[in-house]
């Protein structure tokens, strides 16, 4: 650590967000850099069940011990940056002025995630599954890391060990780009177009750089958003299991959409009066709509084509009846 | 809702008894500047590379 210059910063009011992109739901987040801003490597980076699990003092140390051999290529002449990104302020985006700054109240990360999403749907240009999906897991790939030696494959599993990527393997680059961290990988991951079929790597074994294309699995981008508390993020309080094609055909519901039955119901569902889904229904449609091209869920139907606080009406079988019944969303809030 | 409000704190306690805790043979003193443009500034002056934390205040 003394080899760096080490800065902490914890209010994001001038901060070039822009240049130091990164999810902003995570609570801890690295990027080593040298002093004309050219970003070496990102530590950091999480998944849905835990914030810290990526953190890791061995892996750390590791990043740090890359971070100068980069540095000492970059002094020598030997490491090209890449294009530095457009800059972007926190006062550029109004629903985040609105909450923060207008009110003396500081610029966090969280606040950020959350209101330059908000400012997109009002905008209209809100991409959910890019921008409300962050960081896919690439658990869901089949790829675990040996944590503390950083992108070391631990288990190759579904996707990637159809690919070939084996236990042992060390992930170098992604989709062309060198990545060192998880927090590399991760940010590497997460640029990829939500419509694409494959993914590549380069891995080293042994001495060898070897290239694979994994298939990327269906909904690969899926997380769960629980913890986000996205403001944009209609949330209904069930969770349901799709439907096999057998079971839809014996109901006489469409072989191809998204019906699901209802396994799980928050108590906030009774607590707000938000819906009276009853686990073991079934809910064959959402506004009258039982297909769709992505969800495969009418929880994700909703999260992907509704806004928060709408109104809805679902189509549900309740022990062979077919009724309507309404659900409203909810719409979360970060401590604002 | 309250539990997300700790997650900060006990982030920063694995922080400082990870990589500063004095029992660590990895530990070391370590200044931290809290203004980015001084520690850019800094890292020109001494030709040393920049470890950048972001963190939620506790």
């Amino acid at each position: 650590m003394s080899e760096y210059v080490c800065v902490r910063i914890t209010r994001m009011d001038d901060v070039d967000i822009g240049l130091f992109d990164y999810d902003r739901y995570n609570t801890l987040y690295f990027f080593l850099l040298n002093a004309e801003e050219h970003i070496y490597m990102r530590y950091g980076g999480r998944d849905s069940s835990s914030p810290n699990k990526y953190l890791n003092l061995d892996s750390l140390e590791l990043a740090l011990e890359q971070g100068l051999a980069i540095h000492r290529r970059y002094l020598s002449g030997d490491w090209l940056p890449s294009q530095r990104p457009k800059q972007l302020l926190p006062e550029e985006i109004p629903a985040l002025v609105e909450q923060t700054t207008a009110r003396g109240r500081c610029v966090e990360c969280h606040l950020i995630g959350d209101l330059q999403n908000v400012q997109r749907e009002r905008d209209g240009v809100l991409d959910k599954l890019s921008q409300m999906f962050r960081s896919p897991d690439i658990k869901r790939l089949g790829i675990e890391l040996d944590i503390p030696k950083g992108l070391v494959v631990q288990v190759s599993r579904g996707a990637a060990s159809v690919a070939g990527l084996l236990s042992g393997d060390r992930i170098v680059e992604f989709e062309g780009v060198p990545v060192w961290t998880f927090g590399d990988l991760q940010y590497a991951y997460d640029k990829v177009d939500r419509r694409a079929n494959q993914v590549q790597l380069t891995i080293q074994r042994a001495m060898q750089h070897i290239d694979i294309s994994i298939t990327l699995p269906v909904r690969w981008w899926w997380t769960d958003l629980t913890y986000r508390q996205l403001t944009v993020d209609p949330r209904s309080y069930f969770k349901s299991s799709p439907l096999t094609p057998e079971r839809k055909k014996t109901l006489g519901l469409d072989s191809l959409g998204f019906a699901g039955e209802v396994t799980n119901i928050d108590s906030v569902a009774q607590l707000l009066s938000l819906h009276t889904l009853s686990i073991g229904d079934i809910v064959f449609a959402v506004n009258g709509i039982g297909r769709d091209k992505v969800a495969n869920t009418p929880e994700l139907f909703i999260q992907l084509h509704t806004r928060a606080g709408d109104t809805l009406t679902l189509g549900v079988i309740r022990k062979g009846v077919r009724m309507l019944m309404t659900l409203k969303t909810a719409r979360m809030s970060y401590r604002k | 809702m309250q539990c997300r409000c700790y997650l900060p704190y006990l982030l920063f306690l694995w922080l400082t008894l990870t990589v500063l805790h004095p029992a660590d043979s990895r530990a070391e003193e370590v200044l931290w500047f809290d203004s980015y443009d001084e520690a850019v500034d800094e890292a020109k002056r001494t030709g040393k590379p920049i470890f950048l934390e972001f963190r939620c205040e506790p």
